[in-house]
């Protein structure tokens, strides 16, 4: 394998891009990316924090004690992974992360992976998703996505700016990716617009360096709230509506009642802010 | 002089009659109470080397010519190897030797769990072998498993026979009862996750074997090795210096140790073969799953009548039935007492030892069936195991060789008594409560073991014996009884030990075994240095000489001392008690659940260093509030395949998760037990902390958990039975 670091968006060429490689190496090392080539991007992705604008190669440690940067998206920084990997992992790379379902990351031929099967559904799923979870019941780990969602973020990549939203589909039949992002496309920056008021809040099994099984962010931005979530579906979820809709499978019904309590903390915690 | 007698020999709960050949233990016990060294807190004799890194243990082991060894292990929990094909390994570079089933005993075609060995390959580096491992060539022919217990113990799938323990006359006792109760109890498997992994790295010289290896038994592997291989037991080294931690799952050789002893033997060379941490958490054994379905009757006073139990061990594809039922059996005063145990034979990783196996699982059900009866009765939770209290062995009527229990309930009093001030800080969302729970295990040790001792004319003494540290600092607490039977500094004290061919045996280090077994030998084997000097100070007409003194007419002469572990005492029962009192926050819309505060109170006789016990104090809590509320390993409902291999996936605590623990001792010798009165305390501290945590969230929300862990999900459902419940009970509006 080889390594390479670019000086330039236009060496790229299909490799496998490294940033803080929290994600990237655990996937090459236990199979589940392939690829000859990796290209260190530290060089040629923004790295900071300038009022509303975060380069896509800040780490985690750095939005988590930064005053410009809204409350929400510091607290779901400060509540993710631990010490050690938020000092390496950037925003970029965590928005791009890939789920935790235990049958995926076994490499089980799974929707996700290709297959004919979400073995979840049948099999072990208390930690997985309670809405959009019909096809593929893999629940979306990233914290810090679900805070920019409620935040209204903007994505800056070297082909197209985008909402946050529009970062991510559901799989699909036809179409087993969760991401739009085109192959060769990095996410650059983001632009997050200063709310009123923002929260986020987290449930994990135990009190530190956990995927969620339910992060709940809310934001105020322009009089207008915004609430998404994070672990409860296969990306992350903005919520219309209410909770009442979810579709819980029978072992994780209790996800339900954790994503209310915390939603309507959420809430309240606006409604003080 | 050694004397020949017919002894029980127990360890973690197992008895085993056997001849022994042992020492008399002539030497008085020391007065109770700290001493000049032993009793005072020291700190560790090899923490800086490991704090520095230059510590050398298995894991760090490079020999010269030194090849690594990688295992294909079942990926399917059950299946028969139906054609193997070893030779694309064999073709690719760096590849020296690769092994199938039938090469040696520990490779397997017909995999009863999912991380069985099959075959094993050894190349120059790790990498190569792990890429000649994938291109093994198989066909599996993969079988239905078998994974419920209960069914397992329907259709006779069992692991040994079915244990029933039965005194008293059980229906009698629950006729009599004023009240009963019932409850079913589930506890999950846990992994044993020690920080090194389970390695061995052998070699041959000339026609001996070295083998070197994490292990809680240097004599056991040297013996189970040599027995496998036909060789004279000396012919086998082994050496653990430095350990990376040891929970019961490093007792014997295992897959990995004689995989590296063939392929070395085959390749002429050293070789390494070290689980991966994935590898860890398949194929080195866990604490295995249990059901519990228990009933207690009692009198209204709180007197229990009768004590049932039966118990369903998920033992996992072999293994042994643990005693799950031993606390029922022994904790309190009860004449009917009836329990069966089964040991479901199901397509699962075998379990091994696990800190306290069974009697962590078995005190989970009991204590928090028995606060339940003490709600029933409105019976302080306290006050209900004092007036069960035994003062003999209820199961077998032996007396005790000590026994504090009460001493230590009483002195639990101040924490209990926070009940009232913790629960006043609940609000609307947040309910705080206080539990506790009793602990009984063993822990006594036993002979043989032995320990020499040498003394240089600069006044320093080294201490050797082959018995392992396993990271609980035994070594240090050798070092202190040393010193002070010699009467010399702590620093003057060096522990040569971890070497079959450099010392003579010692120990097992489980069933909470080592200082009690080696500390008295090495107490007799200081007091025989010190008589030789007091001799040769008596012959120098100056009895009242030190001992500093007399060293230095030494020059090159030295005084060799030696002792041996005497016999445990004759017809009693040896145990460690304890009570813990937990404090715990639980978050009713969430169901999270913080355990704020435990305060251990434990009696394991004398206390050789303060410092080292509360450690293990602290240590056995945190792993107890591991299971309690995170760790689980999962597997596939359909195919038994584990989904938690990782330690992303299987949640050990962290230190966010630890509590304020407050530890004491009780530190009173244990008269009949040696010549030191110490019991050990590796495990004692794990054993009630779940019953406490679950107690201690029944006080708080007046829900009854049934499972472990205390997932999100458990919390929720027990809060809405409770819910439910208040509502039947509740009285109907006028």
């Amino acid at each position: 394998m080889e390594l390479r670091r670019a000086s330039s968006l236009d060496e790229l060429n299909g490799s496998l891009l490294l940033s803080g490689g929290t994600e990237l190496v655990p996937l090459l090392r236990n199979g589940l990316l392939r690829g000859d080539s990796v290209v260190d991007i530290r060089d040629v992705v923004p790295r900071g924090i300038d009022g509303s604008r975060i380069g896509a190669g800040t780490t985690l440690a750095e939005l988590e004690c930064d005053p410009q940067v809204p409350e929400a998206l510091r607290e779901a920084c400060r509540l993710a992974a631990s010490p050690q990997l938020r000092n390496m992992g950037s925003i970029g790379g965590n928005l791009l992360q890939s789920t935790r379902c235990w049958y995926w990351r076994l490499n089980w031929p799974c929707r996700l992976h290709g297959g004919e099967e979400c073995f979840a559904h049948e099999g072990e799923h208390r930690e997985h998703a309670i809405f959009a979870n019909d096809f593929c019941a893999s629940a979306h780990p990233s914290d810090v996505a679900a805070a920019l969602l409620a935040l209204g973020a903007t994505l800056h990549t070297n082909r197209r700016e985008l909402p946050l939203a529009e970062l991510y589909r559901l799989p699909t039949e036809d179409d087993r990716m969760t991401t739009t992002l085109a192959e060769g496309e990095v996410i650059l920056e983001l632009d997050v617009p200063a709310p009123e008021t923002s929260v986020y809040l987290k449930a994990m099994e135990r009190k530190r360096w956990a995927f969620p099984i339910v992060g709940v962010a809310a934001a105020r931005t322009g009089g207008e709230t915004r609430v998404a979530l994070a672990g409860v579906a296969p990306i992350p979820w903005l919520l219309e509506g209410s909770i009442d809709a979810a579709t819980p499978l029978p072992r994780n019904a209790y996800k339900v009642d954790v994503a209310k309590a915390l939603v309507r903390r959420a809430e309240a915690a606006l409604h003080q802010g | 002089m050694a004397r020949l007698i017919r002894t029980e020999k127990e360890v973690e709960g197992r008895y085993e009659e056997v001849w022994v050949v042992v020492e008399e233990d002539a030497l008085e016990q020391w007065p109770a109470g700290a001493r000049e060294i032993v009793g005072r807190p020291a700190t560790r004799l090899d923490g800086h080397e490991r704090a520095r890194g230059e510590a050398v243990y298995t894991a760090d082991l490079k020999l010269p010519g030194m090849l690594h060894a990688a295992v294909l292990r079942s990926p399917h929990a059950h299946a028969r190897v139906a054609r193997i094909d070893l030779a694309p390994a064999l073709a690719l570079p760096g590849v020296h030797a690769a092994i199938g089933p039938g090469d040696i005993e520990q490779l397997t075609d017909a995999c009863g769990f999912q991380g069985a060995a099959v075959a094993a390959v050894c190349a120059d580096t790790y990498a190569q072998a792990r890429a000649a491992v994938a291109a093994i060539d198989v066909d599996w022919e993969v079988l239905a498993p078998l994974l419920d217990p209960d069914e397992a113990v329907a259709r006779g799938e069992l692991v040994g026979e079915p244990r029933i323990r039965s005194r008293g006359d059980y229906d009698r006792g629950l006729a009599e009862a004023d009240v009963v109760v019932e409850g079913e109890y589930r506890t999950q498997v846990v992994l044993h996750n020690s920080m090194e992994t389970h390695q061995s790295v052998v070699q041959w010289v000339g026609d001996t074997l070295e083998v070197f290896i994490s292990t809680q038994y240097i004599w056991g592997i040297r013996d189970e090795v040599a027995g496998a291989l036909g060789l004279a037991p000396d012919k086998v080294r082994v050496v653990c210096n430095y350990m990376g931690g040891g929970f019961g799952s490093k007792n014997s050789p295992d897959d990995y140790t004689f995989i590296a002893i063939e392929l070395a033997t085959r390749t002429h060379r050293p070789v390494r073969c070290a689980l991966t941490r994935r590898e860890e958490n398949l194929a080195t054994g866990n604490r295995n799953a249990t059901i519990q379905r228990l009933t207690i009757g009692a009198k209204a006073d709180g007197t229990l009548t009768a004590l049932g139990g039966e118990y369903v061990n998920a033992t996992g594809w072999s293994g042994w039935s643990s005693p799950v039922e031993g606390p029922m059996q022994m904790l309190y005063a009860c004449d009917n007492v009836k329990t069966t145990t089964y040991g479901a034979k199901i397509n699962q990783p075998p379990m091994k030892a696990f800190r306290a196996p069974g009697f962590v699982e078995g005190t989970f059900g009991l204590e928090a069936l028995l606060d339940v009866l003490a709600a029933r009765l409105e019976i302080d939770p306290l006050e209900l195991r004092r007036r069960n209290h035994t003062d003999h062995d209820a199961s077998d009527d032996r007396p005790y060789s000590g026994k504090n229990l009460l001493e230590c309930y009483r002195r639990a009093e101040p924490h209990w008594e926070r009940r009232h001030e913790v629960r006043a800080r609940s609000t609307g969302t947040v309910k705080r409560g206080v539990g506790m729970a009793s602990q009984i295990w063993y822990g006594g040790g036993g002979p043989p073991s032995y320990a020499w001792i040498r003394v240089g004319s600069d006044g320093h003494a080294t201490v050797v014996t082959a018995m392992q540290d396993i990271g609980t600092g035994t070594r240090t607490a050798m070092a202190q009884i040393a010193a002070e039977e010699l009467g010399i500094p702590l620093a003057h004290v060096t522990v040569s030990l971890g070497d079959s061919a450099r010392g003579p045996f010692a120990s097992i280090s489980a069933g909470s075994s080592t200082t009690p077994s080696m500390g008295p030998a090495v107490r007799a084997a200081a007091a025989d240095a010190r008589r030789q000097i007091e001799e040769i100070a008596e012959q120098r007409g100056t009895p009242d000489a030190s001992i500093a003194e007399i060293v230095e007419l030494l020059e090159d002469a030295q005084i060799l001392g030696k002792g041996a572990r005497g016999p445990n005492p004759a017809g009693m029962q040896v145990l460690t008690f304890g009570v813990q009192v937990a404090e715990v926050a639980v978050d009713v819309e969430t169901g999270e659940v913080w355990v704020d505060r435990v305060a251990a109170v434990h009696d394991v006789g004398r206390v050789i260093n303060p410092l080292g016990a509360s450690s293990q104090i602290e240590g056995g809590i945190i792993q107890g509030i591991g299971h309690t509320l995170s760790e689980h390993r999962l597997h596939d409902p359909r195919t038994g395949q584990i989904l938690t291999t990782s330690l992303d996936a299987y949640k050990l605590p962290t230190f966010a998760d630890v509590p304020e623990i407050v530890s004491e001792l009780v530190d009173e010798p244990d008269t009949h037990l040696t010549n030191l009165g110490s019991k050990g305390l590796g495990e004692p501290p794990i054993v009630p902390t779940a019953a406490a945590i679950a107690n201690a969230i029944r006080d708080a929300t007046g829900a009854e958990v049934h499972e472990l862990p205390i997932s999100r999900e458990e919390m929720l459902r027990a809060l809405r039975e409770a819910a439910a419940k208040e509502k039947v009970g509740a009285p109907a509006r006028v």
